[in-house]
């Protein structure tokens, strides 16, 4: 028995921050003190509070430690697992906690959560099959392979699942019309193809707890009456796809998977195929396409896959957070307590990857109907730096922005959509005053439109030609009909482009436009980006008001555009000036401010 | 017993050749098809060995 468990966070977000050296040192460490036998260490799935990783929860003491180095391991071990003292330096604080937080309860990131999707990640050994089944892991699948297809699709209906993926496509629906399409042969496959930039959310929970996700393909397969399934993953998830491997073997051995699975005669096998990266293949139709060898490129629906998916068969495709909902719902009782947890249209949880400008970036899991107001500000801690609120924006590249006024906007799926934006897969990227709305949308539109696969022409044409408009408008040559042009061109890829993707490139344009379009007009019309992004369309200046001569501005510019004496005001050259922003970043007294561009008429006049 | 997999005796003959139904309800809180103190207690040593809190085990 061991004394202690040392669950150290071995996920991607971690394991770049260094956690695989901090549990290099804490093998040292226990061996050189003797600890092996009494202390176990698991590297585990992600605790979803990446900006302060590396993360150790020790158990049974459930003492949170964050923002380890190897040289840190040598007084945790002494005092904490020698000792019996917690190590309060090494205890989280923050601006949101009056005292270092021990645990989940007191640190105000995990408060507003509710674990059903994550509820194994950073608590069990990913690789390790048992811990799974001790968190009640295949019950659902021992259950669902007693109830008849029909039964199983009528839970899932009535939990009012819908798809975590992008749409919020009703998953039972989905369900029913694969299992009523004809067909010798039917595929579950689970999209695994996290490509939304910022989102992690699949990553995590495959890493994290894989044998969720199997279970619910499982289920999926019995009732759409599927002996074969498909996980269709990045390339760029190693990790992924190396517990997938590895969890798939264990349940081989254990029989849950293969020919005649816990004796009820059903037989199931699974294929892993990875992803080259292509943003497109997250889309379900280039998603099959892929797996079949062939380029990855939508087709027209109908026939949609649920009657004629991968080689022509009836196919259910789902995300991986759905299947990893799917065991919470079938298990015993499991049904009745889903369906209290979210809103009337949107029920469950759902996971959000926080990215961007926020001050605790990671992974949340929180009830259908908080909030964006408890997700970026209570659990998110706010702003980093102090600085204030801008948008966040939700649902990716086809997703939109949602300005600071829609804050106390419910997250389900309608509300998301009313406001011009989509639940999408959950990536939110949230964005400060220093962020330009232009700007913003280009990029957005720069990385749909090198996705575009090509196939459609509104999709390949259209996101070409808004996405030299707003170059034109960032570099300063804006032209007064712009705005005309662009929502133009954007309804008409909207209406006409082949695949979902296509259709919504143009979100975070138009949704800027509809909560910015005084930022758009200012471009075009004033020559001027307030947030100091758009190079050509600013100056900076320093207000001697602020400055005190720290010289610390000087000596960061890297071309030598800053001059001044010590204790003096110093002065930005512009012609010289290259805009990079290094000076801004650096000044303590923020005395560095934009302005608008001195041309030649203004100095004239 | 090492395992969930492994057989607690020569009672137990669940493998992927040879499933048996009862098999996930067994782990946790088996065994199911035959009483025997000695094999609950091996089922209780391989969850004892990794829960983390009274709270772990999901029954």
């Amino acid at each position: 028995m061991y004394e202690k468990h040392l669950m150290i966070c071995g996920a991607t977000g971690c394991l770049s921050s260094g956690s695989a050296k901090v549990h290099q040192a804490l093998v040292e460490e226990l061996a050189k003190h003797k600890l092996e036998k009494k202390c176990r260490l698991v590297m585990t799935g992600c605790p979803g509070f990446c900006e302060v990783g590396p993360i150790i929860v020790i158990y049974p003491d459930e003492v949170f430690y964050c923002r380890l180095k190897p040289q840190d391991i040598p007084e945790l071990v002494e005092k904490h697992l020698l000792g019996g003292e917690i190590v309060e330096r090494l205890l989280y604080k923050g601006p949101d906690v009056d005292a270092p937080a021990r645990f989940y309860d007191t640190i105000p990131f995990y408060r507003k959560q509710k674990f059903n999707v994550l509820r194994n990640s950073g608590i069990i050994d990913p690789e390790n099959i048992d811990e799974y089944i001790m968190r009640g892991g295949y019950r659902a699948l021992s259950r669902a392979l007693k109830m008849e297809p029909m039964e199983i699709i009528d839970e899932v209906k009535r939990s009012g699942l819908r798809g975590r993926g992008g749409a919020g496509f009703p998953t039972g629906l989905k369900w029913e019309f694969t299992y009523k399409a004809v067909g010798d042969k039917k595929y579950v496959v689970c999209n695994a193809d996290e490509g939304d930039p910022g989102a992690f959310m699949d990553r995590s929970i495959l890493e994290g707890d894989p044998h969720a996700v199997l279970e619910g393909m499982l289920i999926a397969a019995r009732a759409i009456g599927s002996d074969e399934g498909y996980i269709y993953c990045r390339a760029e998830y190693p990790l992924a796809i190396k517990r997938l491997k590895t969890a798939i073997a264990q349940a081989e051995e254990y029989g849950f998977v293969g020919e005649n699975i816990l004796g009820y005669g059903f037989n199931f096998k699974f294929n892993i195929k990875e992803g080259a990266g292509a943003f497109v293949c997250g889309e379900e139709t280039a998603l099959l396409a892929s797996i079949e060898g062939k380029r990855g490129m939508p087709r027209p629906r109908p026939p949609f896959p649920a009657t004629s998916g991968l080689w022509g068969k009836p196919t259910v495709i789902n995300n991986v957070e759905t299947y990893a909902n799917i065991p919470l719902i079938l298990r015993e009782g499991g049904l009745e307590e889903f369906v209290k947890i979210g809103t009337e249209g949107s029920k469950g949880t759902k996971v959000f990857a926080l990215a961007g400008k926020i001050r605790n970036t990671g992974l949340c899991e929180v009830p259908m109907g908080i909030t964006l107001r408890e997700i970026i500000f209570d659990i998110g801690g706010g702003i980093k730096g102090g600085r204030e609120f801008k948008a966040v924006q939700a649902g990716g590249p086809s997703g939109g922005c949602i300005p600071a006024e829609k804050l106390d906007l419910p997250v389900d799926y309608d509300s998301l959509t009313q406001a011009g934006a989509i639940m999408g897969s959950g990536g939110l990227v949230v964005m400060d005053d220093r962020t330009c709305m232009v700007d913003l949308a280009r990029y957005f539109l720069s990385f749909t439109q090198k996705e575009s696969c090509g196939k459609c022409i509104p999709c390949r044409e259209g996101t070409k030609r808004m996405l030299e408009i707003l170059e034109r408008i960032t570099e300063g040559l804006g032209k007064p009909d712009d705005l005309d042009r662009l929502q133009e061109l954007a309804s008409t890829i909207k209406d006409s482009a082949l695949c979902g993707l296509g259709q919504t490139c143009p979100n975070p344009v138009l949704s800027t436009i509809r909560y910015f379009r005084h930022e758009y007009e200012e471009h075009i019309n004033e020559k001027f980006c307030r947030s100091g992004v758009c190079k050509s369309l600013f100056d900076y200046f320093i207000d001697p008001e602020l400055c005190n001569g720290c010289t610390r501005c000087a000596r960061i510019c890297p071309v030598g555009a800053i001059s001044g004496e010590r204790k003096e005001t110093h002065v930005i050259d512009p012609e010289i000036c290259t805009r990079c922003g290094s000076c801004v970043e650096r000044c303590r007294q923020e005395a560095i401010k934009v302005t608008r561009v001195r041309r030649e008429a203004d100095v004239n006049h | 017993m090492k395992r969930f997999i492994d057989p607690c005796c020569e009672k137990c003959n669940h493998s992927k050749e040879t499933p048996c139904k009862d098999f996930v309800e067994c782990c946790t809180n088996g065994p199911i098809c035959h009483e025997d103190a000695s094999c609950a207690a091996k089922r209780k040593a391989i969850i004892d060995r990794v829960a983390l809190n009274e709270h772990f085990v999901i029954f």
